[in-house]
């Protein structure tokens, strides 16, 4: 269905991302339901593309080059060849090349790390044990446009707040950042966008106006930043309380 | 492998096979690009330099967002570096007094660049192509859509900056953008 009111006159500016929040949120919902805008915005996005080449050049540092190939991190995985290592391979893969001395202290670290986490599974079950409405754990799957993300939402006792906790999704551009939709009976409400680091990893506190427990399942997507009103780009993350 | 006779998408997929060198290849061709668009915006070497810097390294860790059918790599690195650098214009509160604020105020001169002769002539082309459209603009047009464009102001902060209306300012970018639309898909 298309939209009746169409928005042809902003959709230069909006592509040009020089509106204002809201009225950029007003044109971003018309053009979810309506196909011509849309088609009106990827012409005018072409030529926002366009520009790039009317950007000056200039020469930069000499030196420049040579600064940016020698930070580069020594070791990286490919993407597109295999699964991203996780945290412990990759510190097995440091530790693999370093001296006996921090084997050592690696190991050490080890033990400290297992006394440290039992403690804290005591005090967990403990708290457990004296919380009559313990938190409640939503476990996120990575959908097929992010296989290995996996994520989890812990929602407070009381039902009211929560906090989401993902690894391994894909760091995005400037321009993008994830956004948490929650749902209940056909409706969906906005629980907030984050962003998240270049490991893949990304914290969200989600405060709504509703409790947390009342909504049923959970979903994150690719949006402009800023986020938008409804989901817009490819789904991520999926969940059910 | 001799990265110069490889295209732009061909370089992003060794890029996020880690080869550094395609990375080389990539700041070989449009370093200056990055360069550029970040001098001309902030008019400070250092930081310019800690931007191009920031964007080659950012392209190294994210080369595997980047998605060919959304547009040429060129574009993807230019949305990078301009973004940044409208972070770093609004994080350092650098005013648009003394900058470029318009197209035909920059230095359109592009040095040139004799490892990669045909990449040149191929972006010189194009680039003169958008700047002969950009120059056919009346001369608010261009500033309107310059800062826009450059320094990631909405038109409430061009109407500011100006001391227009709003309704002058959305009108100047409406108009400015259609009729590069218009002679660009010509």
């Amino acid at each position: 269905m298309e939209a009746e009111n169409h928005v042809l006159e902003s959709i230069p500016a909006y592509a040009l991302n020089s509106m204002g929040q809201e009225d950029r949120l007003q044109v971003q919902e018309h053009l979810r339901l309506c196909a011509s805008c849309r088609a009106e915005l990827d012409a005018y996005q072409r030529v926002v593309e366009e520009l790039a080449y009317a950007i000056p050049r200039a020469i930069p540092p000499a030196d420049l080059k040579h600064k940016i190939l020698h930070s580069l991190p020594e070791k990286r995985v490919p993407v597109a060849q295999t699964q991203p290592a996780s945290v412990w391979q990759r510190l097995w893969g440091r530790q693999r090349s370093f001296s006996p001395v921090w084997a050592f202290t690696s190991l050490f670290l080890v033990i400290i790390l297992a006394a440290s986490n039992l403690w804290l599974w005591q005090r967990v079950s403990k708290l457990e044990a004296s919380s009559q409405a313990g938190f409640q754990v939503v476990a996120l799957a990575g959908t097929d446009k992010a296989p290995q993300a996996s994520g989890m939402l812990v929602i407070s006792h009381d039902g009211d707040m929560g906090t989401l906790v993902v690894d391994s999704l894909p760091p995005l551009d400037d321009a993008h950042q994830y956004q948490i939709w929650l749902n209940r009976d056909g409706q969906r409400a906005n629980g907030g966008v984050f962003s998240v680091s270049k490991d893949g990893y990304g914290a969200l506190r989600i405060l709504t106006n509703e409790p947390l427990i009342q909504f049923k399942t959970f979903g994150i997507t690719i949006e402009p930043t800023g986020g938008s009103t409804e989901p817009t780009g490819d789904k991520v993350l999926a969940g059910s309380l | 492998m001799d990265y110069k006779k490889l295209d732009d998408v061909t370089i992003i997929g060794l890029i996020q096979q880690s080869q550094s060198d395609a990375l080389a290849e990539l700041y070989d061709r449009y370093g200056r690009l990055v360069f550029g668009l970040a001098f001309n915006a902030i008019r400070d070497q250092a930081l310019a330099e800690e931007i191009t810097q920031d964007v080659f390294m950012r392209v190294w860790d994210k080369a595997s967002t980047y998605q060919k059918e959304k547009g040429k790599v060129i574009t993807w690195l230019a949305n990078i570096a301009r973004y940044r650098t409208i972070d770093v214009l609004r994080y350092q509160k650098i005013r648009a007094e003394g900058h470029s604020s318009s197209w035909d105020e920059l230095p359109f001169f592009d040095p040139p660049d004799s490892q990669n002769i045909e990449k040149d002539v191929e972006l010189a082309h194009e680039a003169q192509r958008v700047r002969d459209a950009l120059s056919s603009l009346p001369k608010e047009q261009q500033v309107a859509l310059a800062l826009a464009y450059f320094r990631g102001y909405t038109q409430e902060e061009v109407a500011a900056e100006l001391g227009e209306p709003l309704g002058t300012i959305k009108t100047r970018i409406r108009l400015g953008m259609l009729k590069l639309r218009r002679i660009l898909e010509e």
